[in-house]
């Protein structure tokens, strides 16, 4: 392990001494994001590797190293390389969503239906209720809820209570894929997280819908907004039914050159999803779950070869979400972030116990589900940006608390999930 | 909306057609080449339904750059010391002179036409024609390798030909390599004193090796990574060598073959190292066709003139090579004057060295040189199968199908 640390140090002053050799340019994608994002993998996969010797996730190693590699502390990777550097993280969503529905087996949900659906309707519940009176109690020290008026203020609310409602497949499937998992708490918790991911953006929808009305900056295109993102989650789902139904054709008539063909996909879907405004994590679940579950055709040859290319994609994903984590938000606001964060883990571990207890649920998913639906991630911050970007009134302020959230719920939640699947005898790769 | 289904549905149609037609040449011909897959990524490029724009074809660039470095260290791969040493001293001096002769015949009609026909000033014919040169000397090793398995035959000369095939791909990485060090594109940093050419391709080579050295280190012993954690190691390794000439604006290809050629001699991984590189090959040309479909722009003057003129070039070049070493460096029992028909396959380093060019030299031709290889690749992979067939059936009688038999027809091949 030393020996690899020393081999990154040398390599990150080598950097530093072909930096001079020539001129920064700005293009498309700079030259040296190339050979920073090679460090970047590298140094992941290093501490990956440091992480599960100490007993934790590799995925913690990899937000780890991004983090410390990343703006917040060394800057040796800005964020204009992040930036440069996007694309990579898209095929890394588009083929963990497409893992993650093939992963979906239609006879695990029909059995496991009442467990999923009870621990999603009260985890959600609990977490919006108790989070939205939480913020308003802790009000003054909430520095996005200053001056607002009270129907203002229960609706701001609502919306950062539904923001951190967001659980994150990414880390779930992660942990699933890195562990080899499988028995009823992995299978019932991909379930959760993978439903709630619909769930729950339709009630940022709705939540963000009255935000903006509340605060006088869009009344009348409220429901327009609702209107609009409801058509993106249909448009998802159908998007994901074509997807699905190509996949399906080629691996019925061609079969061939499976990595590359998924890759493609993933690039094409993306381009289609932002041409036509659909989900792109959404539409790949549906097309991996209907091609797995539904489609006449043998699924296992392309999801071997999703599980094959998993561990560079985890690497990728976590190693850049790391760097795109803001430690400074969190320093900045700490004892706020502290408390919410807490709650929230509190609050999800009431529900989904309750929700495990009327759901029926084996005695292993009331005990631990709860651990693997702390985690947060790409979906999460893609919630908060939307915030920043559409509320300038007081959209920053609260982007930056739920940032800082989004970074310890992002650290703990892995080493909750480990925890509690290897408490429940699920891990099988060690 | 409509534009965009329009356009997946022509992605579709197309990309099935192709795989159709493709097929039939694959049964028919054994053609081994991906031009299905230059065909999509044209489709999907900005010049017929945009569904990638210039700006999206741009943002591939790490991914590409990650296929070009790839495919160099897989050519790296290829020079184990240990197994070179036991070649036959008779079967190198042919497969050098091949690859020379047909360097040199390509370089110098390519100069004459860039030159003289085209009216060039020198530093551009010169990177131009080593460039086109060093395209035209390339053959595909696995092409090779696949059709020798196939023949078996009982003659001396596949496993020279087989040994040729690498050392044209050495010589070609290595000249294009230089060429970009001795004309190097880019400014350094105010303050600091331009290396002159020699210096660039000292830093070149330093890179190369630097990289090998410490991705020695950090590999470690054989078992110690499983096949997803080396994936990853070697993936950071080619992205880090590849990205460092990137920057500089040298050639990756080069660095990585140096990289390779290094991690293969030094390590006791480089089984692993090598299955793991070959057993990636394929994915990793066919995305380099892709992407060269999606940034192709033919120009009309290079489609009708310059284009076919490199292909003829290349074919003359070729037999011409062939011959020399074949006919009159070869000892009477290694004698075989067609060794050219045997090399004609171009496979995916032509295509990584007309994007590498693109990306150093993106205002001088890159549209040409990317045309021209294209035209190669997709001509020659479905005449070299049939030409290299008759070479071989030329040597003599196959031998016997021995079942279970290891195919390690050359010291070099025996790396895998």
């Amino acid at each position: 392990m030393i020996r690899r640390l020393v081999v990154l140090a040398l390599l990150v002053g080598g950097a530093l001494l072909l930096e001079p050799l020539r001129v920064p340019t700005e293009g498309v994608i700079a030259p040296r994001s190339l050979f920073l994002f090679g460090i970047l993998l590298l140094t992941a996969d290093t501490f990956g590797a440091l992480a599960h010797d100490l007993g934790f996730p590799r995925l913690v190693g990899y937000l780890v190293a991004g983090l410390g590699l990343g703006p917040s502390v060394l800057d040796i990777v800005p964020p204009g390389v992040l930036q440069d550097l996007s694309m990579m993280k898209q095929l890394a969503v588009g083929l963990i969503a497409l893992l993650a529905g093939a992963e979906l087996r239609i006879n695990d949900l029909v059995t496991r239906y009442r467990a999923i659906l009870w621990i999603l309707a009260l985890q959600t519940a609990v977490v919006l209720l108790g989070l939205t009176v939480l913020t308003l109690i802790l009000r003054p020290w909430v520095p996005f809820l200053a001056g607002l008026e009270v129907a203002s203020l229960l609706f701001v609310a609502f919306l950062f209570a539904a923001t951190l409602t967001v659980n994150s497949p990414m880390v779930t499937l992660g942990l699933l894929t890195e562990t080899g998992a499988d028995g009823p708490l992995a299978k019932t918790t991909l379930g959760v997280v993978l439903v709630a991911d619909v769930v729950v953006i339709l009630i940022f929808t709705v939540a963000f819908s009255l935000a903006q009305a509340s605060l006088g900056g869009a009344t009348a295109g409220a429901l327009d907004t609702l209107f609009r993102l409801l058509r993106e989650v249909v448009g998802s789902i159908l998007a994901g039914c074509l997807v699905g139904g190509v996949l399906t054709l080629y691996l019925r008539f061609v079969r061939r050159e499976l990595v590359l063909f998924a890759v493609v996909l993933v690039f094409a879907t993306a381009a289609a999803a932002q041409a036509l405004h659909f989900e792109l994590l959404l539409s790949l679940l549906v097309a991996g779950f209907l091609v797995e579950n539904v489609a006449p055709v043998r699924a296992e040859p392309l999801v071997d070869v999703l599980h094959v290319m998993a561990v560079p994609v985890f690497v990728v994903f976590f190693a850049m979400a790391g760097a795109d984590l803001r430690l400074q938000a969190f320093m900045a606001l700490w004892p706020v972030i502290l408390a919410v964060a807490l709650t929230r883990a509190g609050l999800i571990y009431a529900g989904t116990r309750a929700g495990a207890r009327l759901g029926e649920a084996e005695p292993v998913v009331t005990r631990y589900a709860w651990t693997g639906l702390v985690s947060q991630a790409g979906v999460a911050l893609g919630l908060a940006t939307v915030v920043a970007d559409r509320l300038p009134r007081l959209g920053l302020a609260m982007h930056t608390v739920i940032v800082g959230i989004i970074a310890f719920n992002e650290s703990v939640g892995p080493i909750l999930f480990r925890y509690g699947l290897d408490r429940a005898g699920e891990i099988r790769v060690r | 909306m409509q534009t965009t289904l329009t356009a997946i549905a022509v992605i579709t149609v197309g990309y099935i057609f192709a795989y159709l037609i493709f097929d039939r040449l694959r049964d028919r011909y054994g053609y081994v080449g991906g031009a299905e897959y230059v065909v999509i990524g044209f489709l999907l490029g900005p010049r017929v339904t945009g569904l990638l724009d210039a700006g999206q074809v741009q943002d591939l660039t790490p991914i590409v750059s990650l296929a070009l470095g790839w495919l160099g260290m897989l050519l790296g791969t290829y020079f184990r010391l240990p197994t070179m040493a036991l070649i036959d001293g008779d079967h190198l001096r042919i497969a050098f002179a091949e690859a020379v002769a047909t360097f040199t015949i390509a370089l110098a009609a390519l100069l004459a036409i860039f030159r003289y026909l085209v009216g060039a000033p020198w530093p551009e014919a010169a990177v131009l024609s080593v460039t086109l040169a060093a395209v035209a000397t390339l053959s595909s090793p696995v092409a090779v390798d696949a059709l020798v398995d196939r023949f078996r035959s009982r003659s001396r000369v596949p496993p020279v030909l087989q040994l040729a095939a690498r050392i044209d791909a050495l010589v070609a990485v290595a000249a294009f390599g230089l060429v970009l060090a001795i004309f190097h594109q880019g400014d350094v940093a105010p303050g600091v004193r331009p290396p002159t050419a020699t210096e660039w391709s000292v830093i070149n080579l330093a890179v190369g090796i630097a990289s090998g050295v410490l991705f020695h280190l950090f590999l470690g012993p054989r078992g110690h990574l499983d096949e997803g954690r080396l994936f990853v190691a070697l993936a950071g390794a080619i992205v880090v060598a590849s990205g460092a000439s990137y920057y500089l604006n040298l050639s990756p290809i080069f660095t990585t073959l140096i990289l390779g050629f290094i991690l293969v001699n030094s390590g006791s991984a480089h089984r692993d190292v090598t299955r793991l590189l070959l057993s990636t090959e394929r994915p990793v040309y066919l995305a380099l066709l892709l992407f060269a479909g999606a940034a192709w722009s033919p120009g009309s003057v290079d489609l009708l003139f310059i284009a076919p003129l490199f292909v003829l070039i290349r074919v003359v070049a070729r037999f011409l090579g062939g011959r020399i070493a074949g006919g009159y460096v070869a000892p009477p029992e290694l004698r075989a004057p067609g060794l050219g028909r045997g090399l004609l396959a171009l496979g995916g380093l032509g295509v990584a060295l007309a994007l590498n060019y693109g990306q150093v030299y993106p205002d001088l031709h890159p549209r040409l040189v990317l045309t021209a290889t294209l035209l190669s690749v997709l001509l020659f992979e479905i005449v070299a199968s049939g030409e290299a067939s008759a070479f071989l059936m030329s040597l003599g009688p196959r031998a016997p199908e021995r079942v279970g038999e290891v195919t390690d027809l050359t010291p070099v091949a025996g790396n895998r």
